[in-house]
């Protein structure tokens, strides 16, 4: 960690030295490390100390963009030459709004020094414990297990200065029986949140009641949906129709449709930066403050994220969710995405299943075969029951779902009351934080061999 | 540079470890994108840094640091020592290492013609022009044109005497159209979808894609999806174009015979593999025309190098020979589970990763088939063109690929066309209902750019060598 003063200092320097009518710099360094494991023993230990420094230069309306990791001034003066040049070689972009001015910034709870000093040992004691609640079943396990620190800066010609510092952590894990799997995460900004011990435990449950797996037929189900399962889902769609290009490319299944009931109105979906009940973040890329943004209200269809290019082009205004420079062309994406609680107790859901299927979690879902409606597919993994009259009668064979999410999501019987932060790639700066779902109609369109 | 690191490795090794190695990479990265007429973003970025793996009490360590001073070179291998032996806590069996003879050499991708020196006003004309050309009609909505070049120079030595320097260069790009009528958005792509195809060469493998010459067809076949109908539910022999022949051979065949996969150290994240050790040379994993070669060696192929992130050569490997499952890809920590030495794919998504077991060029040996004589030979079928979805199991067994467009085939010709086409299969039943693979004269290599596996996540360049095959009685068009 650089620390806020050097770091303005230094890049007010570098910026001091611009020849730009505008100028940006953004600053992402990180220390990180991560424990792999795989059958009960470490096999991979990483650390890195890393950062990345974007440069955006205007002139006129013609945008460069460099970047670089060397903190080394003469190379970060060379990298802003680059910007520069890149610039000047551009033909003019009518879409440019220019860089934003200075804006004031909640306070937001991102760093806990605890997670931030949380050592290699301390991972491997953290493995240990996991791996020993596998082995009273003599089970398996294998996961992950990171934490992190870091730092943001947004500096820019016309005034902005933010800065925040992160920590993160998460973990995962699979309990492994010969015939079986089961699967329990969790990340927090605080690592003293992360229950490794319950979360191995109910790894090791999920793996115990789903050894013998039956097969059974695909079909037209009535599904639990647990958060990961969930989460999986809503990372999908964010990528494909929650954001401002997708929106305006006409391939969201929201464009042209907002005002419009979609889903069941117990079905309420939002991006929210600043809710610290996700991994929260005070504002994006541009140095804009994050604003909540509602995708879904009651199953009514109410908007997408933008950044200031995007808010431009579709004449509305950015919701401060800008990503990283070099992919400006992208448009916005929302890092902080929720769904809703509902009031049913996450634990009593399945009582009120006559015939159905538990889902845990999801594997490589794929959200492109027909986006405008929604369709995804995906195979169940890790925890995978069949549930009747109200208990799980076995653990099945996974299963692979098609169905549009529009669809699925109409037919919603209840919602968890209770939460769960689910991390992503972009675990720093957000996750996904989602209820347990009972829907009355989920469509299953093959199977396979475990 | 080199002094640093054989330094630190003399240090490692005064420290008693069992085995180190230190990686420096600088990487250099251009992008361009052109939308809609305008050149919407041009970016640089340079990446250079020190990754060191460290395996002491039979565990690995790894510490990678974007300083690259003496200091905290040596700084990042005491961190790596130190996190080995955290890692040595929970070791059952100490990895060993199998045999590698310690090269020293120099390896440079050949090139015509560096992209880093086109002038930028070059490649933004054909980005911007192919995006003109595409919006030509008022039914294409977005149309989106990009390159990127990347030049990567890496230097790796060893404690047991390894010093190896390799140059790479590579270069790709392609567009793309979406169409739309006010109900329904189609997108069509060239030559590839997903950022166009990418191989190790210069500017010249852009210039020879003649992006212009395939915008009218591009932009005419979106705007005729619209009005397509819908793939039909049902069973069916499918032909598949080259390229998604690609994707169905990264998915069903490259990923499943990573042998870390196997032996369950990627479970965590991307599954597992149901090409177990007892199935090798035993699985009839395809029919007798089925021939899949793991190619390093491979002529612009994007998985093409002189040597892995471990110092191996650059190997070609039988995989699928006459149908028949007969190899993995290996590192020197897993080669020895199956008595062999490594096979040379072990590589890391730049310093600041560890290497692990990539794909190469994972090639479909070419068969004999023109492919009008292979489409005049399907009584009834559908044609698969560029890969628009994927999904896959976490044991590599049940598939479900989506593409841009698809054709009916009727009595041996191409009918009308088929939008949101899907298909889906077991992944042994579906290789042994291969009964054509059309010639070398189809036969392209396409690189995939955006290949992840690990954690922390790694961003891989593979690339599939392959031509359009058919296959029997496949279920399609599951999309509801």
């Amino acid at each position: 960690m650089i620390g806020k003063e050097k770091l303005f200092n230094r890049m007010e320097n570098v910026l001091a030295h611009s020849g730009a009518d505008q100028t940006e710099i953004v600053y992402i360094g990180h220390e990180s490390g991560l424990t792999r494991y795989a059958n009960s023993y470490i096999h991979q230990n990483v650390f890195e100390n890393n950062c990345t420094i974007y440069f955006r230069t205007v002139l006129g309306k013609r945008v460069g963009v460099a970047s670089t990791n060397s903190l080394v001034v003469a190379d970060l003066r060379k990298t802003l030459a680059d910007s520069i040049e890149i610039a000047r070689q551009q033909p003019e972009n009518p879409h440019f709004p220019g860089l934003p001015g200075p804006a004031k910034y909640k306070s937001v709870d991102t760093f806990d020094e605890t997670t931030a000093r949380f050592t290699p040992n301390d991972r491997a004691r953290a493995v240990k414990k996991i791996i020993a609640e596998a082995k009273r079943k003599r089970f398996t396990m294998a996961g992950s297990c990171a934490s992190e620190s870091g730092e943001i800066a947004i500096l820019n010609s016309l005034g902005v200065r933010a800065y925040q510092p992160l920590s993160a952590a998460s973990v995962n894990m699979i309990a492994m029986s010969d015939t079986s799997s089961g699967y329990a995460s969790s990340t927090s900004r605080h690592v003293a949140e992360l229950d490794f011990v319950g979360l191995a435990k109910r790894a090791v449950n999920k793996c115990d009641l789903a050894q013998g797996p039956i097969q059974i037929e695909p079909g037209d189900w009535e599904v639990i949906l647990e958060p990961a399962a969930v989460a999986e889902m809503l990372e999908w769609l964010n990528y494909v129709s929650f954001g401002s290009k997708p929106f305006e490319q006409k391939m969201s299944f929201l464009s042209g449709k907002i005002g419009r009931k979609l889903t069941s109105e117990m079905v309420t979906i939002y991006d929210h930066g600043l809710d610290t009940k996700s991994i929260a973040f005070p504002f994006d890329f541009e140095g804009v403050p994050k604003k909540k943004v509602m995708i879904l209200d009651k199953g009514v269809a109410r908007g997408v994220v933008y950044d200031r290019a995007s808010a431009l082009k579709a004449k509305t205004k950015t919701t401060g969710h800008a990503i990283t420079p070099d992919q400006n062309d992208e448009g916005a994406f929302g890092f902080n995405l929720f769904m809703a609680p509902g009031k049913a107790k996450a634990n009593k859901m399945i009582s009120g299943v006559k015939k159905g299927i538990l889902v845990t979690r999801f594997h490589y879902l794929n959200g492109l075969i027909d986006p405008r409606n929604s369709v995804l597919t995906g195979m169940t993994r890790d925890g995978t029951f069949l549930v009747e009259d109200g208990e799980i009668k076995s653990g099945i064979k996974n299963l692979r779902f098609t169905d549009s999410f529009l669809r699925a999501f109409k037919s919603v019987k209840a919602i968890s009351r209770e939460r769960e932060r689910i991390a992503s790639w972009w675990s720093a700066v957000g996750c996904t934080t989602v209820p347990t779902v009972h829907l009355g109609s989920f469509r299953f369109s093959g199977k396979t061999e475990h | 540079m080199k002094e640093k690191l054989k330094e630190t490795v003399a240090l490692l090794q005064s420290k008693g470890v069992d085995y180190a190695d230190c990686r420096f990479v600088r990487r250099e990265k251009e992008s361009l994108r052109a939308s809609d007429g305008n050149l919407d973003s041009m970016s640089r970025n340079l990446d250079v840094g020190v990754g060191i793996r460290v395996l002491t009490k039979g565990a690995w360590g790894f510490a990678a640091t974007a300083s690259v001073s003496s200091a905290d070179i040596k700084k990042a291998a005491n961190k790596a020592l130190q996190i080995a032996r955290a890692s040595a806590t929970t070791v059952h069996e100490p990895v060993k290492l199998a045999e590698q003879e310690p090269f020293v050499d120099h390896y440079q991708t050949p090139f015509k013609k560096d992209p880093f020196k086109v002038a930028t006003d070059d490649k933004a004309n054909l980005l911007v022009k192919a995006c003109e050309e595409l919006k030509k009609s008022k039914k294409i909505k977005t149309a989106e044109a990009s390159m990127t070049f990347f030049k990567t120079s890496k230097l790796f030595v060893s404690t047991e005497g390894a010093v190896i320097e390799q140059d790479l260069l590579e270069s790709g790009g392609g567009f793309d159209a979406v169409a739309f009528d006010g109900k329904e958005a189609q997108k069509r792509s060239y030559p590839n979808s997903f950022g166009g195809d990418f191989g190790t060469g210069g500017y010249e493998l852009i210039e020879r894609m003649n992006f212009l010459d395939h915008t009218d067809r591009v932009r005419e076949e979106a705007i005729a999806l619209l009005k397509a109908v819908p793939c039909p539910d049902t069973e069916t022999t499918i032909i598949i174009s080259g390229p998604m022949m690609a994707l169905q051979v990264h998915e069903s065949c490259g990923h499943p015979i990573e042998l870390d996969r196997v032996l369950g150290t990627e479970i965590s994240l991307a599954g597992g593999s149901f090409m177990t050790i007892d199935k090798l040379n035993k699985l009839q994993y395809g029919s007798k025309l089925v021939n899949i070669t793991a190619d390093a060696t491979t002529r612009e192929g994007l998985g093409t190098f002189g040597y892995d992130d471990e110092g191996v050569k650059a190997h070609r490997t039988p995989i699928i020979k006459n149908g028949r499952f007969v190899g993995y890809l290996t590192s020197r920590e897993t080669a020895p589970v199956i008595k062999q030495r490594s096979n040379g794919t072990m590589r890391a998504d730049g310093w600041n990763r560890l290497p692990i077991i990539r794909m190469t060029n994972i090639n479909l040996e070419p068969g004999k088939w023109e492919l009008d004589d292979l489409i005049a030979d399907t009584k009834k079928g559908i044609f698969f063109d560029l890969n628009k979805s994927w999904s896959i199991d976490d044991r590599r067994l049940n598939f479900q690929f989506g593409v841009e467009a698809a054709w009916e085939i009727k009595n041996g010709k191409l009918g009308r066309m088929l939008k949101n086409a899907t298909y889906t299969g077991i992944t042994p039943e579906f290789w042994n209902s291969c009964d054509a693979v059309c010639n070398r004269k189809h036969w392209h290599v396409w690189g995939v750019p955006n290949c992840g596996k690990g954690e922390p996540m790694q961003t891989a360049h593979v690339a599939h060598g392959t031509s359009p095959a058919r296959f029997r009685n496949v279920k399609v068009g599951v999309t509801k």
